[in-house]
């Protein structure tokens, strides 16, 4: 097989996603796991119970969907244009989640294990800057929208030197 | 062209999506303009918010055209 081959059949399994159920933690890392890789670095980023001092008692993720996937996908490229990475999943849950609940699941795969750490690095910084997706978080007494930070193209395109290298 | 709001963005001016005639020449910053002055708390976000048109990052002073999305972004908070 040469390498062309290889690499679009690489594409084809990414995984990117933005889903309204329970992300499926075990099935996407056993589909990210080839034989011939030796590594598999997860993030997975669930819901905390507390904001600020206030208990959270759920919370609720909004995104922009059709520019939010294009720019999953995006960070995609970037990681294996930087990172000697096999597979990779970025999936992302929206709606109504609980405490506890997986939120964000990045998931890398690679010979060895510095470059799939150092995509999924990438990919989860570039992720919370560059792709429109917000949160609000449901107090006992009210409700308040994350503070975030201003969205940028240059989150996902030049991130911080420590992250691409 | 189509104008699109998330966020606290949506809840001030109470709606998800809007249509909205633009005059020839008009730029990203002229319809956010005319948006703050019918929803004045949507002004003093300018700042701390971000534009796209046809769902990529947009400068303020962005041409628009016919059956162009313009999206306005506030701090985002996924992950």
């Amino acid at each position: 097989m040469g390498a062309t081959e290889h690499t679009q059949m690489a594409l084809a399994e990414d995984l990117f996603q933005l889903v309204r159920e329970p992300i499926d933690t075990r099935a996407i890392l056993e589909r990210l796991k080839a034989p011939e890789d030796g590594a598999l670095v997860v993030f997975d980023g669930f819901v905390r119970d507390n904001f600020k001092g206030h208990h959270t008692v759920y919370l609720e993720y909004e995104a922009y969907e059709a520019m939010a996937c294009a720019k999953m996908r995006e960070i995609g490229g970037h990681m294996r244009a930087n990172f000697a990475i096999d597979r990779l999943a970025i999936v992302h849950r929206l709606g109504r989640l609980e405490i506890g609940e997986t939120s964000i699941l990045i998931a890398v795969s690679s010979a060895h294990r510095a470059a799939a750490f150092d995509a999924c690095r990438y990919a989860i910084d570039a992720l919370k800057r560059g792709v429109p997706i917000w949160k609000k978080e449901y107090f006992e007494d009210g409700a308040v929208w994350a503070e975030g930070e201003k969205p940028t193209q240059q989150a996902i395109s030049r991130p911080d030197s420590s992250t691409l290298r | 062209v189509r104008v699109l709001f998330f966020g606290q963005l949506k809840e001030i001016v109470g709606s998800a999506e809007q249509e909205a005639e633009l005059s020839e020449g008009a730029r990203v910053e002229d319809l956010f303009e005319r948006y703050g002055r019918r929803f004045p708390e949507l002004a003093q976000f300018r700042n701390s918010i971000a534009a796209s048109v046809n769902q990529e990052y947009a400068e303020w002073r962005a041409l628009l055209g016919p059956g162009d999305e313009v999206a306005f972004l506030p701090p985002v908070s996924g992950g």
